[in-house]
């Protein structure tokens, strides 16, 4: 028999949400070359510009200005940079320490399952936007510790939803198995039970991508992210929304860039878990 | 020969003594046991929660003082600041000293405005409740009866619409649907208010803080309406997550509890469909449903923080995030510790629920 | 045909298929199935799982798995079609006419309701006064000899035993006196002593409301007991039908006789068990199977047996058989030899002592009470080298946990396990000692197996933490799977690409693969069709032939214990209530638990009444 590969490509979602993400990385890559203004360059002859389907637009600002003349195009181009920062290094973060702990959590069990257990219930009553504002308070700004702080909160997510799925591989015998077929505690945890929550990480892993720019603009929009001369598209709300009855637009683009970014991980995580799922899905009963 | 019947007719009496006490000793180990040890645990809990926000707070490197002293302070100058707020005391002496004052009520003044912390967040605390379970309410309602109509129109295309809807409602943080509210139905269709909690020229005298119980009991019911109509569309954005999480959840566990050999033993008992939904599988399936709201808890008090920033609404979220521009940490303190009280407290009332829900726990 | 062997009698059966086919994706899972059922009288479906004994209740409860559907034939309740009743017709006679006993008591019964709920609820629909329902409920559940129907009627499910649970839904499916009841596997998921109750409730119930009940069971001398007549199933046909001690005593068809000879049997001379080679056709295999479906695995197939579907023949009075052969004497009859034995050295150092082993578990919680459970009270055992010893005992006898703490996954909370007269500790050194020596094979097969991992993987796991040994394992894996019985071509699938009997060979394989010195073997048959369990067993003993291995069987099952082990020790709850070689135990039991244990098995001797009235 053909052990047949998973093709993750086949679901439509996958495709879909890896082509969003990718376009992103892409644009952020090439911001210097693709923005047609430096994003911090104010003029303010020409503020509050609409984008160009609108009356009163201007040829070299095709979405606009803002309230001190940026454009936005640019500022939108610019601003993926840190998202596609913070949306790459925070995922890897919290899957390192929210699966590690976990899994050592769930395969020892006793006091260090329960100690884990414990800190993980005290940091969830903190809302996690709230703990990373006062995170961001005590570490003060830039994208280091936007980072930090990020991976901080939102470890215990991971080491949750694997704890739990771990729990449930140690209820079969082939762990059992595994260590009177002699092996050590280290081979168990990477050959029996990382591959059996594998699919649970690859999921948990893509909708935390969306999560981190989330979290990034919220913390922009409040103004403790990274410093104000680097466009984030939160900072981009924050600005709009004061200006929102003069130019709504200036608020409708980054919250679709982020929409769009969230979206795209979201459906990446939600094919993949399908595909992953139904790879090892048991063969049909054949009692009849 | 007197003293044995006398025995033999006690009994009945003791007996129905017995039971009388064996049925209080269950009520008291039914109820009240676990009502006392959800306290119990909830102080722990706030002990711990405590320990943790002392320490982000006061070993991080930020500095509070560097940003009120005047640029030509002195060192001296900084050293009586330090002093006058108790900062150059031992580290585990300040969390002590803070701990009594606060068990008492009392988490200090505001660095920046010198009002008593206690004050300022019982004036804003009302706010974020109303919306908070307003908000909630509204998820919950929603995210039922989504979710047992899609269960029930299974594999037709109505499932299929609500589906791609809830993940659409559930890709969109709740503050960016704020925003997009206030674009369409705000400004784009002038469908609603969306600046405060309620117009500016009407004056609702203060007995509660709750502005729903406050127009009520003045009997200023147009303000009631008005209150209501502010709070249509930030209860929205907050619902939107959480109803479309119910929605899956829900469907997703009476999937399952169908699945069950007693909906299929009741079927082969002639039990109707209808009953066989209501009666023997939302029992069931309702309970994954009450845990999620427990562990979303954090994230909906989390959600209205921002809500209350987009919308202006005078609660914590905006208590805190002045705080936080200003490094106010005693107020940040403040108000970290009563987000994770509210949060704590939302946990245990759904963990009640569900014991009080699920047989296997009323029962043990 | 079918209504000569019932009894002939003037008025219609109360349930008759004719020519009943099922067919998916064009595949009859079902074929030609014909069977009557007379009032008040009992009708065995016997059949391995994959046979469709299943599926027959399953089309009566108008159930039917998606994309599977009746394609030929009726099914009659007295007049009435039930095949072409409307829904609403049909929903009306369940519960009321036609009442179910499902097979797992446990979650056949809403956790979130209480047993009085349930009854009010049913009798709310049998229209049953309000006032009058929670005496009615009372009087069925006492009619189930249950100890206290008054506390039983406020409790849940989960608060009552399994056993309890069944009487529960006896009682439910009794309550409306039905005409027809169908219990399918109604105790395969109990205890033998409770089985033995249940049997005893579901016959008197029988008999006094005159029901005439469809008893679906894979164990034929439970059948031959409880039933009249009996059909078995093979393959989705029934290949003999006939009355139940004609069937038993003489069965005609290969497979029915396959079946009895695979089949460990508790009384007589010790015989080796024979049974036939391969698998049970499963649903995509069916297709492909022209003529006699059981063709592929008869020792007396013929060209002929392949050119054509058999009918059903009536060879003698009250049987018919689906065979073109005559055969009416077995092909082979099963040498009648001596138990296959093992010496032992009574003098040597045994190879395993147990010694005053306890073992608790207890709940933990910051604020909720600790409670005590002694699982291990005390035990004390030893093995020699080679000899096979069998723990028999119920759930909840600690035999299991006894296991785990011989192989070291549990942990004693008292006493010693000594291996080779030395004690074994704690150090990784003597763990390495250990699962050289000890290798345990867990009950549920595919459970034990990640399933990730290639066969060949699998059996060789125990040398893949050696790294010197890595260019062996193909060899070795070579070797493991023609010793089990395995086919070469297995070593490169997964776990889900093999049958359950399988998965329990490649455990087996992997436990031998280090070739340790004793086998624990948990349960590891139970969950097997007869004639897979029989290979498994015989596998056993072909291993203690060829590589001198001792056993530690623990098994619920007394036929088991005694076609493999020479001794035996019984457990009841944590503690061993008797011990003592297998013909001594079991030909004069002293403790009233082994008696209880032995008087639970169906006897051979159909002319003596079982289960006892109670």
């Amino acid at each position: 028999m053909i052990r047949k590969l998973p093709k993750p490509l086949d679901e439509p979602r996958v495709l879909i949400g890896a082509s969003a993400l990718l376009a992103i990385v892409v644009v952020a890559i090439l911001a210097p070359v693709l923005a047609p203004h430096d994003p911090n360059h104010q003029d303010l002859l020409q503020i509050l510009v609409p984008p160009f389907w609108q009356e009163g637009a201007e040829a070299g600002f095709p979405l606009g200005t803002d309230g001190l003349g940026r454009c936005v195009l640019s500022r939108l181009i610019y601003g993926a940079r840190v998202a596609v920062i913070v949306g790459s290094v925070v995922p890897i973060g919290t899957v390192l320490l929210g699966t590690t702990i976990a899994i050592v959590a769930g395969y020892f069990g006793g006091k260090i399952d329960w100690a884990v257990s414990r800190t993980v219930d005290v940091w969830m009553s903190f809302p996690p936007v709230v703990l990373s504002l006062v995170l961001m308070v005590g570490l003060s700004p830039g994208l280091r510790n936007v980072i930090l702080a990020t991976v901080l909160v939102d470890w215990t997510r991971f080491c949750r939803v694997t704890r739990g799925a771990i729990l449930g591989v140690m209820k079969l015998d082939y762990v059992a198995s595994a260590r009177i077929a002699g092996a050590s505690h280290v081979q168990v945890m990477l050959r029996d039970l990382l591959p059996a929550v594998f699919p649970i990480i690859i999921t948990l892993f893509s909708v935390e991508i969306g999560i981190a720019v989330v979290v990034e603009s919220v913390l922009s929009f409040v103004g403790v992210s990274v410093s104000p001369a680097i466009p984030t598209w939160g900072s981009m709300i924050a600005d709009g929304l004061v200006t929102v009855f003069q130019e709504p637009w200036g608020l409708a683009f980054p919250v679709s860039m982020i929409i769009v970014t969230v979206l795209g991980a979201n459906m990446l995580g939600d094919g993949l878990r399908v595909r992953l799922d139904s790879h090892h899905a048991t063969r049909l009963g054949a009692d009849l | 020969m007197v003293g044995d019947t006398r025995f033999v007719s006690l009994p009945s009496a003791d007996a129905r003594l017995y039971l009388g006490a064996v049925r209080a000793a269950q009520i008291v180990g039914g109820i009240l046991l676990p009502v006392l040890r959800s306290i119990a645990t909830v102080a722990v809990q706030l002990l711990a929660v405590s320990i943790v926000a002392f320490v982000v707070l006061r070993l991080l490197p930020a500095d509070p003082l560097a940003m009120m002293l005047p640029p030509n302070a002195t060192i001296e100058d900084a050293e009586r600041m330090r002093h006058a707020f108790g900062l150059d005391r031992p580290i585990l002496e300040q969390f002590w000293i803070w701990l009594v004052q606060a068990v008492q009520g009392d988490f200090g003044k505001s660095i920046q405005s010198s009002v008593p912390v206690s004050k300022l967040i019982l004036t804003a605390l009302p706010t974020t409740i109303e919306l908070a379970v307003f908000g909630l309410l509204l998820g919950i309602a929603a995210g039922f009866v989504l979710g047992i109509v899609t269960f029930h129109y299974r594999g037709t295309a109505l499932e299929r619409v609500c589906e791609t809807a809830a993940s659409l409602s559930q890709s969109i943080p709740e503050f960016l649907w704020g925003i997009l509210f206030i674009l369409v139905f705000g400004l784009g269709l002038h469908l609603l208010p969306f600046i405060g909690p309620i117009d500016a020229r009407v004056i609702v005298p203060s007995h509660t803080g709750f502005l729903f119980i406050d127009t009520a009991w003045n009997g200023q019911w147009d303000a009631f309406g008005n209150h209501l109509l502010h709070l249509v569309m930030p209860a929205f954005a907050l619902a939107m997550l959480k109803a479309a999480l119910i929605m899956r959840l829900l469907r997703s566990s009476l999937i399952e509890t169908y699945r069950e050999d007693y909906v299929n033993a009741a079927r082969l008992r002639g039990v109707g469909e209808r009953r066989i939904l209501f009666h023997h599988a939302l029992r069931n399936a309702v309970l994954p449903t009450v845990t999620l709201i427990g562990v979303q808890a954090a994230h909906t008090f989390g959600g209205t923080l921002l809500i209350e920033a987009i919308y202006s609404l005078p609660g914590l979220g905006n208590l805190m995030i002045g705080a936080i521009r200003t490094q106010d940490l005693p107020l940040i303190q403040g108000i970290l510790l009563t987000y994770c009280g509210m949060v704590l407290l939302l946990n245990r009332s759904v963990d009640l629920t569900y014991r009080w829900l699920n047989p296997r726990l009323r029962a043990a | 045909m079918e209504r000569d062997t019932a009894s002939a009698l003037a008025q219609p059966p109360l349930l008759e298929a004719v020519h009943l086919t099922v067919e998916s994706g064009g595949t009859k899972v079902l074929r030609d199935l014909s069977f009557a059922l007379p009032h008040g009288r009992i009708l065995g479906l016997i059949g391995e799982s994959g046979a469709g004994k299943s599926m027959v209740g399953r089309v009566i409860a108008n159930q039917l798995p998606p994309g599977f559907a009746v394609s030929a034939g009726s099914l009659f309740f007295e007049t009435d079609d039930l095949l072409a009743l409307p829904p609403d017709a049909h929903r009306k006679l369940l519960g009321r006419r036609i009442a179910f006993v499902p097979q797992e008591p446990m979650s056949a019964l809403n956790p979130a309701l209480t047993i009085g709920q349930h009854f009010a609820e049913h009798l709310a629909r049998l229209e049953v006064p309000k006032s009058d329902r929670r005496g009615v409920t009372l009087e069925a559940l006492a009619d189930m000899r249950l100890a206290s129907p008054e506390r039983v009627v406020d409790q849940y499910p989960f608060q009552l035993s399994g056993g309890m649970c069944q009487r529960v839904l006896l009682a439910l499916a009794f309550v409306s006196k039905p005409d027809l009841v169908i219990a399918d596997e109604p105790t395969a998921s109990l205890d033998a002593t409770t089985q033995v109750h249940i049997i005893g409730l579901l016959r008197n119930l029988q008999s006094k409301y005159g029901t005439g009940v469809l008893f679906i069971t894979h164990q034929l001398r439970l059948a031959a007991h409880l039933c009249d007549d009996v059909a078995v199933l093979y393959a989705g046909e029934i290949v003999e039908y006939g009355a139940a001690g004609t069937v038993f005593r003489r069965p005609r068809h290969p497979y029915s006789r396959a079946l009895e000879g695979a089949n460990p049997r508790f009384a007589g001379p010790w015989r080796q068990l024979l049974s036939p080679p391969g698998h049970m056709p499963g649903l995509n295999e069916l297709r492909d199977l022209a003529g006699c479906r059981f063709a592929p695995r008869c020792a007396s197939s013929t060209e002929a047996c392949l050119a054509e579907t058999p009918a059903l023949r009536v060879p003698a009075e009250n049987v018919a058989v689906r065979c073109i052969h005559d055969n009416a004497m077995p092909a082979t009859e099963p040498g009648v030899v001596a138990p296959v034995r093992a010496v032992t050295d009574a003098a040597a150092v045994p190879l395993l002592q147990v010694d005053n082993v306890f073992k608790s578990f207890q709940g933990s919680g910051l604020f909720t009470r600790r409670r005590k459970n002694l699982a291990i009270n005390g035990v004390s055992l030893s093995i020699a080298a080679g000899e096979f010893v069998g723990i028999v005992g119920e759930t909840g006898s600690g035999k299991s946990t006894l296991g785990r703490i011989v192989m070291g996954i549990e942990k004693p909370t008292a006493g010693r396990i000594l291996l080779d007269g030395k004690p074994i500790g704690d150090s990784t050194a003597d763990w390495r000692r250990r699962i050289q020596s000890v290798q345990l094979v867990f009950q549920d097969p595919r459970s034990a197996l990640n399933p990730r991992r290639t066969v060949m993987r699998l059996v060789t796991q125990p040398l893949q933490a050696t790294p010197q040994l890595r260019p062996d394992l193909e060899n070795r894996a070579a070797v493991l799977l023609e010793d089990t019985g395995l086919p070469a071509d297995v070593a490169s699938r997964l776990p889900s690409q093999i049958s359950g009997g399988q998965c329990q060979r490649v455990n087996i394989a992997r436990g031998l693969c280090a070739m340790p010195r004793l086998l624990i073997a948990d349960e590891i048959a139970s969950g097997l069709d007869v004639s897979v369990q029989a290979q498994i067993l015989n596998l056993l003993l072909r291993l203690r032939r060829e590589n001198q291995i001792a056993l530690l069987m623990i098994s619920h099952d007394l036929a088991v214990i005694r076609y493999l082990c020479s001794r035996v020790i019984v457990m009841c709850r944590g503690e061993i209530v008797e011990s003592g070689t297998t013909e001594a135990i079991f030909a004069s039991p002293q403790h009233p638990y082994t008696r209880e244990l032995i008087s639970a098995v169906p006897p051979e001797d159909l002319s003596r009444r079982w289960p006892l009235p109670a």
